[in-house]
């Protein structure tokens, strides 16, 4: 745990009195999945409110914990509509297989547990989450399936043969010129060719052209969480769009669509946020 | 994002973005709030760009992505306007054909919804029965709009009552007509909307009023909050901005639950472009008026939903309610006056101030006025939002639109209201669903959660579920709801294992009425309503699990045995699915249940296809 | 000054008085718990419920924090009042029977059994020692954590407290118990007891007879050795 960061959240969330603290503990918790003791004390020293009182928020609220969580969280929802429709045979089949109780994690630290009162998906009942993955009308039988998906990783995908994922051909939105690499192919396809700066580097990058596939190539190594520039290589015009990741913030960076559209990514290392538009951004 | 700085601009940005230019364009609507992601409309979404590209197609047919369109039951589903043809749960590798067909303009028969009463295609939304008996003032608005395209919201006439309040009604203006109309609290008590409204207005003490949205859905089973932020979160800015106006409301805050990642998602767009777009923050429309809102997560905490304890939930404090008065208009966030809506109230305002007071008190009865949406859920057919006037009966909600029972099962009773509410049994189902008839009949409207239930579910194992859900969420401040909450449930897990006895019953309706008159907030006041209506209906299974020590509907685990009837084939299935070890039998033989062994998780029983696997 | 009705009599009082202390000024008997004077009230433990208001809207409120109001209608004994106010002595005997001030209360007002699982705890959660730390002590070292039955009142993450001065102040106003002995565990201590090793009994003569319901404490456990 870096105290620089803890002092860094408290900055950014500064309302000049004490309203911003659940929001504080949220993007702790959300950073480290639990509350440190050491970022609870920096917190009621820096805001100068009583440690007692940060101590009861922190345990009265059931999104924070005090213990570290497990690298995956399955969450079984039981609800009033999911529990009429056996949730909680489900959730006590989950606990079974997992050895472990509600609350807990398993002692390799891969999976926490825990139940929620009713995500508001109340037609799918019974509903299960892994990662903010939901999983609907979920069976005794598609307990073992699920708990084996969560451990192999929910993000997993065959680029081969996932039909959601297909190739697209982009240009410049500014000088209209391709910006497909036909050198250079990544998944398969020829490689899409930008230019990034960062850190007074300038430099190449090329994706993949594969709307769903997340790999990358570069020529400098990009640090983790960074915010990168990107521009286009033949007019040198900086590729930034009005719009903001709705994941994290960053400025997204648009590309045309050749048969008709943008597509836009985020401009952040390590963030997966994108959008598709087919008629066009804004008027 | 250009400003807008004066109501003439707005206007001719409305009238911009009004101009269609290719209006027999067909548009794919797709619906994909939470459970359409959840039931896989993202793959839809993504099929249906990848063949829009490839095909070249982009020009020809429009695709849009809105939030919940209500019939849960059937997503993913697609929408073809301006045709109006359904299909209902889409597989995703029929995506290629429906897109031919739009670009054909034809209809794929196949793919159709089928009428359960008379087996034939029914080709219009508005002609499947599910949809034909609603009012959907509401929720229609969530089939035109992209929730994330503020230019969408406004080619559909969002911010439109907005902008003409604030350049030409007066703040008392705008408080009459809200009370002309008769809204009431959408969030279950049902306080008339207006009459809060003029209170906040009157208060001349401290200096900076708040206007809350409480999204904090915290009754298990409603959801129809969470439809509306993300699929029109612009109608509750709109909606509050009109508050602010008419109360004199400077700060606007929404209070959304944790829980639901895609509303704050959607909110948080939201806001941004309407704050881009110069209809929030400083003068707005150049009248002066300033308004801005900020969005404050909750961190799952259900007592946070009553007003008091959202106050020191916003504040940053422990979720502790605390007595009135003074009332949260006097009295609230940093002590200063502070109103606080439900979501379906604010969205509500703007249809208000658009189409006037008399026009939306035509819709429900003089005491109920408009439409209310409920989350139909449970064990019913077509489950799902459903807006309906206020004041129809209970009956046809739940047979004309919900279709009836699943597994020609009995519908038993619906309940209302979730944790704070109460059953209504079948026999009561003429009652309309107003405010009034239904706290009398030991139930409350509540935020609009309607859960059915039909034989399979246990009466004592629900009250023992609601109980034990308000037992962990009680804030534990106030002695009699923290052990009233404890010493209940202790009761009821006592019946539910065979363990009661009738004094305990006894026992129950008499701590219960102690514990609504005693509690200090809403929270413990309703926490006995779940125990004592089901007790005051359907106290026969009550003396059932007592005397004979049998749960009828076959759910109490420590009153069931598994047995296995002579339906079985002797396949071996349920032996397989056994974690026990407690099944027995030979290949093509009837199997046995070994009740010592037996862990009652019912595994056997949902691999079985040929029903031989039964609960005594 | 504000006129207001108990029992049917009026009494005038100051605006910002509470209800017990008009009901207490006209000498009519409320029982509390966790009310304290000299303390901030927190209307937790709900005895001191009187019933205001008339007819349908009639309606139960702590009187420790509801302020008077002109013409308010207040009843100390209704029939409402008196059942919950034996309804939570029993739930309260039910949970903490060896306290003597329950005791005590519940056989003022009658209650000769209690009907619910018989449970030992030692806490009643009254909040008198969190306010009392925190309003005369000024160390606000011990507070409420958690919520529902997991409710209960601590250091934070239990452990020693920077801010506690043993002052002891917790232990002497609890009126549930034996609240926070903590002989067997020295580092937790609260109070001065054992560091001075002059805890009260030990100081009399005949200390055998003495009616302590601190047992065990510090000490009884020092005499033993």
């Amino acid at each position: 745990m870096n105290p620089e960061h803890i002092l860094k959240v408290i900055e950014d969330h500064r309302e000049g009195d004490q309203t911003g603290i659940i929001s504080i503990l949220e993007e702790i918790q959300a950073k480290y999945s639990y509350l440190p003791e050491e970022a609870l004390r920096i917190i009621a020293q820096k805001l100068r409110c009583s440690l007692v009182d940060l101590y009861g928020v922190a345990t009265f609220y059931k999104a924070f914990s005090l213990k570290p969580r497990g690298k995956h969280l399955i969450s079984v929802c039981l609800g009033t509509a999911c529990h009429v429709r056996g949730g909680e045979m489900i959730a006590s089949e989950f606990q079974r297989q997992l050895g472990i109780k509600f609350g807990g994690t398993t002692p390799d630290n891969e999976i926490t547990l825990e139940t929620v009162n009713c995500l508001g998906a109340c037609a799918l009942g019974p509903i299960v989450v892994v990662d903010g993955h939901y999983f609907s009308n979920v069976t005794l039988q598609r307990v073992k399936e699920i708990i084996h998906k969560t451990q192999a990783g929910i993000d997993r995908v065959d680029i081969r043969s996932d039909e959601r994922i297909f190739p697209v051909e982009v240009s410049c939105p500014r000088c209209n010129h391709s910006l497909m690499d036909k050198n250079k192919y990544i998944d398969g396809y020829p490689s899409i060719r930008v230019t990034v700066s960062f850190n007074l580097k300038h430099g190449w990058l090329r994706l993949s052209c594969l709307y769903g596939s997340f790999s990358v190539d570069h020529e400098y190594e990009v640090p983790l969480d960074e915010v990168v520039n990107f521009f286009c290589p033949y007019c040198h015009a900086e590729l930034r769009s009005s719009s903001i990741c709705a994941d994290c913030g960053a400025p997204m960076v648009p590309l045309l669509v050749r048969t008709g559209g943008m597509v836009q990514i985020c401009s952040r290392r390590g963030c997966k946020g994108h959008m598709l538009d087919l008629t066009g951004v804004n008027v | 994002m250009e400003k807008v700085k004066s109501l003439d601009e707005f206007l001719s940005l409305h009238d911009r973005l009004t101009v269609d230019k290719n209006p027999s364009l067909p548009t794919l609507i797709i619906p994909a709030g939470t459970c359409g992601q959840a039931s896989g409309a993202n793959d839809l979404i993504r099929i249906t760009k990848r063949e829009l590209l490839n095909k070249k197609l982009t020009e020809k047919i429009k695709l849009r992505i809105t939030g919940c369109h209500g019939f849960c039951e059937m997503e993913p589903s697609i929408l073809i306007e301006p045709w109006g043809v359904y299909y209902p749960k889409v597989d995703p590798k029929k995506m290629v054909d429906i897109v031919e067909s739009v670009a054909k303009g034809e209809v794929l028969q196949n793919l159709l919804f089928i009428d359960p009463t008379t087996g034939n295609p029914i080709e219009k939304q508005v002609d499947i029965p599910f949809f034909k008996k609603q009012v959907r003032t509401l929720l229609s608005r969530n089939e035109k709009v992209d929730p994330i395209r503020i230019y969408n919201y406004i080619e559909n006439n969002g911010y439109l009552a907005m902008a003409k309040t604030l350049s030409s009604s007066h703040p008392r203006q705008v408080i009459e007509e809200v009370k002309a109309s008769g809204l009431r609290g959408r969030g279950g008590a049902g306080f008339p909307t207006g009459l809060k409204w003029e209170r906040l207005a009157n208060q001349t003490n401290g200096n900076g009023k708040f206007i809350v949205c409480n999204a904090d859905e915290g009754d298990p089973g409603a959801y129809m909050d969470r439809s509306l932020l993300e699929g029109n979160p612009h109608s509750i800015i709109e909606g509050m901005i009109i508050g602010a106006y008419g109360t004199g409301a400077t700060r606007g805050i929404i209070y959304v639950r944790n829980e639901y990642p895609l509303a704050i998602k959607h909110l948080l767009i939201a806001l941004r472009q309407a704050n881009q777009l110069g209809l929030l923050g400083e003068n707005i429309l150049g009248t002066g008026f300033s308004f801005d809102i900020k969005m404050v997560r909750g961190a799952g905490a259900f007592v946070c939903g009553e007003e008091t304890a959202l106050i020191k939930s916003i504040e940053g404090r422990m979720g502790e309610p605390r007595q009135r008065p003074p009332f949260p208009v006097e009295k609230g966030i940093q002590g200063q006056p502070t109103l606080i809506n439900n979501v379906e109230t604010w969205a509500n305002i703007p249809i208000i101030m658009g189409s006037g007071a008399q026009e939306f008190a035509k819709v429900g009865t003089t005491e109920n006025t408009g439409t209310k949406i409920f989350s139909l859920v449970g064990r019913i057919k077509n489950t799902g939002l459903v807006e309906v006037p206020m004041g129809i009966p209970i009956e046809e909600i739940v047979n004309q639109i919900g279709g009836g029972p699943i597994h020609q099962m009995k519908i038993k009773a619906v309940q209302t209201g979730g944790p704070s509410g109460g059953c209504i049994p079948a026999e009561m189902f003429h009652l309309p669903v107003d405010y009034e008839r239904l706290t009398k009949a030991g139930s409350i409207m509540g935020s609009g959660g309607m859960i059915v239930m039909d034989e399979h579910t246990c009466m004592v194992d629900l009250a023992k579920y609601f109980t034990k859900f308000l037992k962990e969420e009680s804030c534990g401040k106030c002695f009699i709801c923290r052990k009233g909450t404890q010493r209940m449930y202790e009761i009821l897990d006592d019946i539910s294992a065979g363990r009661g006895t009738l004094e305990h019953l006894d026992l129950i309706e008499e701590l219960g009425p102690i514990i609504k008159y005693a509690s200090l907030c809403g929270l413990g006041q309703t926490s006995p309503n779940p125990v004592l209506s089901t007790l005051r209906y359907f106290r026969e299974e009550y003396v059932e699990h007592i005397e004979k020590k049998r749960c009828p509907a076959g759910v109490c685990k420590d009153l069931i045995t598994y047995t296995i009837n002579e339906n079985c084939t002797g396949c071996g299935l349920c032996l397989k699915s056994c974690s026990a070890e407690a099944i027995r039998g030979e290949k093509k033989e009837r199997h046995a249940i070994d009740p010592k062994r037996c862990i009652k998780c019912g595994a056997c029983q949902s691999v079985c296809k040929f029903s031989a696997v039964e609960t005594r | 000054m504000i006129t207001l009705y108990i029992n049917g009599l009026p009494v005038s009082v100051e605006e910002g008085t509470t209800l017990l202390e008009a009901a207490q000024f006209m000498g009519f008997p409320i029982p509390t718990l966790c009310h304290k004077e000299g303390l901030s009230p927190y209307g937790a433990c709900r005895l001191c419920l009187v019933e205001i208001g008339e007819g349908p809207k009639a309606k139960l409120v702590s009187s420790c924090t509801y302020p008077a109001e002109e013409g308010l209608q207040v009843r100390t004994a209704s029939s409402r009042v008196i059942q919950a106010r034996r309804i939570i002595l029993e739930l309260l005997l039910a949970s903490c029977p060896q306290s003597k001030t329950i005791q005590d209360l519940a056989s003022a007002y009658g209650i000769q059994r209690q009907r619910f699982k018989q449970e030992y705890e030692n806490c009643i959660l009254c909040g008198l020692c969190v306010r009392m730390c925190e309003e005369q002590m000024m160390a606000k070292a011990i507070g409420f954590r958690s919520r529902g039955e997991k409710r209960s009142i601590g250091t934070p993450f239990d452990i020693q407290s920077e801010d506690c001065r043993r002052c002891g102040a917790c232990l002497y106003i609890c009126p549930a118990c034996e609240l926070r002995c903590t002989y067997t565990e020295p580092e937790r201590a609260i109070c001065g007891a054992c560091a001075n090793l002059r805890p009260p009994c030990l100081e009399k003569e005949g200390v055998d007879d003495m009616m302590c319901y601190l047992s065990p404490c510090a000490a009884c456990e020092i005499k033993k050795d």
